[in-house]
């Protein structure tokens, strides 16, 4: 059976764009945590746990908050039947460095567990998952670039073969003040529309070009 | 599912550089663990399981240069070359798909500034470029970084992706190295044991780390095998438990449902479980989360252990060296003692495997947990069983 987009959220430097509509557009050209907290805002965000998490978790966080806020679509399936299948190039490599430098120095050494578990890239999906309470099927992939084909391979075969019914994937990766997002969510078609949009690479490749 | 067949395996830790030894060193009870005071990896004396550095050098230097690959490399293309010799598949071919799994990759880099590798090496990507392309691989290699479970993922997406047809073979391969980044974070956590871990006992205190690297060939091919009775992957889960991202559910509900979803997947509705290989990293919590779990699934009567006391927790190669293990369990019908095990110390009862015995073994469960919430379970077993 054929999987529909149902919702999707692109955050790139200073624009945000959320079904193919430009929601944001920051012309002050902040940086990164500035830029975040300002689509924070914009959406109403009320989660304080966000303040906490590393970049790579909060780009990824955001985009999925856009696509989930008020979404009707999401609220008809079991939160056990949600998969979340995110793709990144950098894994935590950002925090990592940060990490590292708080246990380089032997006369200055205060590793931090706060910091320490950031740098996994799979905590974005774990954070992802506690606020939406989903349990479904869960991976962080990692590639040189974001690969359309290979995740719509993936993940229709998850929905095909009814490990899930739907699921929030895509990419988000943060280095050096370098980030995007591109978050969709896809579930089963039920009916057929006209104005359905399909979870298949070429279709995901003019979405975001 | 029956159609995913094990064709080849191959384990490399501080208990040798085959499946074979490894598994004869868990038979026999020998541990891999040894107090280390080495400053590159700890500020405090620690157990921990290491690969023996100039072996891997001496071994890896037959086959490829040792200046051009890093330490996790060596270990990947040294267990994958295993692997392939003993399976008939060609890995150059276009029906082979590599899969791999790694937490922190070549991090040693980021410890050494002055380490001979391009800047994009410290990329996961860029270990499974360098692997694939040793063997001449043409497809596009997948990577799974999932914390703890990622071995666990390995397989289960290499499943996954068989079944869609695309490929006939995939060569999974996962893991990862001990260097300063991880004890580290691990102690700052206080979750390292200061002796050997000793998982489901009532004395633990914590995790023991270790490193290495495990692959298992996977084949939707039966001619690919030569035994009558192959063992299978008959089905596996990844699920998050939307809990903590540090810490696992108190319930054992995400676990559980990993349980419940890979049975469905193999059809399974009944207990008929010969042996469970648990995470059992020996940290309070996840012992007691994972009797939970195994609880609810109703598996408390069935044989357990971890293999954690032997060769510590390797991270992105756990899952998949103690899933080889488990194999191996049911190849040689015997059940590995669970090393550290002596007085019951998690509030669920469990068999937990007191002594080596051998016992007609035709299926088992693997589970895994792991950071972000995670958890697994992967469910093998031979061809003809029910």
């Amino acid at each position: 059976m054929e999987s529909i987009i149902s919702d999707y959220c692109i955050i790139k430097p200073h624009k945000v764009t959320v079904n193919g509509k430009t929601e944001i557009t920051d012309t002050e050209k902040s940086e990164f945590g500035a830029f975040m907290k300002s689509i924070y805002k914009h959406y109403e965000i009320k989660y304080p746990k966000y303040f906490k998490m590393d970049n790579l978790c909060k780009i990824a966080f955001l985009a999925s908050e856009i696509i989930l806020k008020n979404n009707n679509a999401i609220q008809e399936i079991n939160p056990d039947r949600v998969g979340v299948i995110i793709q990144n190039s950098h894994s935590s490599l950002d925090t990592d460095s940060k990490y590292y430098e708080t246990i380089k120095d032997k006369s200055n050494y205060f590793p931090s567990p706060a910091v320490f578990v950031y740098t996994l890239p799979n905590v974005m999906i774990g954070e992802i998952c506690i606020r939406n309470k989903f349990q479904g099927e869960n991976t962080c992939f990692i590639s040189r670039d974001f690969d359309p084909e290979f995740l719509t391979d993936y993940v229709n075969e998850l929905l095909d073969s009814d490990k899930i019914d739907a699921c929030i994937t895509g990419w988000a990766d943060y280095i050096e003040g370098e980030y995007s997002a591109i978050l969709f969510l896809v579930r089963k078609n039920k009916e057929n529309k006209k104005d359905n949009i399909s979870f298949k690479p070429e279709i995901i490749n003019r979405l975001i070009n | 599912m029956d159609n995913i067949v094990r064709v080849a395996d191959n384990i490399i830790t501080s208990l040798g550089f085959s499946t074979k030894e490894n598994f004869e060193n868990l038979k026999q009870g020998k541990s891999g663990i040894q107090l280390t005071t080495d400053p590159k990896i700890t500020q405090v004396p620690m157990p921990c399981s290491q690969v023996d550095s100039e072996k891997l050098n001496a071994e890896f230097s037959k086959i490829g240069n040792s200046d051009q690959f890093t330490r996790l490399e060596k270990m990947m293309i040294l267990s994958i070359q295993d692997s392939v010799n003993h399976s008939g598949i060609d890995p150059s071919k276009e029906d082979s798909l590599f899969v791999f799994s790694s937490v922190k990759g070549n991090i040693d880099l980021i410890e050494d500034e002055n380490h001979p590798f391009e800047k994009e090496r410290i990329n996961l990507w860029a270990i499974a470029e360098k692997v694939s392309g040793f063997f001449n691989s043409k497809t596009k290699p997948i990577f799974v970084s999932n914390a703890c479970i990622s071995g666990a993922t390995a397989i289960i997406t290499a499943a996954q992706y068989l079944a869609n047809k695309k490929y006939k073979h995939a060569i999974v391969c996962g893991g990862d190295i001990i260097s300063e980044f991880t004890p580290s974070g691990f102690q700052s956590f206080k979750a390292v044991s200061d002796e050997p871990c000793k998982p489901f006992d009532a004395s633990r205190t914590g995790i023991t780390l270790g490193e290495g690297v495990g692959t298992i060939i996977l084949s939707t091919d039966k001619n690919a095998v030569k035994e009558e009775n192959p063992v299978v992957f008959r089905g596996g889960a990844n699920t998050n438990d939307a809990n903590h991202i540090s810490g696992p559910s108190r319930t054992g509900d995400g676990l559980y449902f990993a349980i419940k979803k890979a049975f469905k997947q193999a059809g399974k509705s009944d207990t008929n479980i010969d042996y469970i290989s648990a995470h059992g990293t020996a940290t309070p919590y996840n012992d007691e989360m994972e009797s939970k779990a195994i609880s609810w699934a109703k598996l408390n009567h069935v044989p357990v252990n971890s293999l954690k006391g032997y060769w510590g927790h390797t991270l992105g190669a756990a899952g998949i060296i103690e899933c080889i293990a488990g194999i191996h369990s049911i190849k040689e019908n015997c059940l590995i003692k669970s090393l550290g095990y002596s007085e019951h110390g998690v509030s669920e009862p469990l068999n937990v495997i007191k002594n080596f015995e051998e016992k007609e073994i035709r299926n088992f469960l693997k589970t895994a947990s792991g950071f972000g919430g995670s958890n697994a379970a992967v469910y093998f077993s031979t061809l003809n069983a029910d």
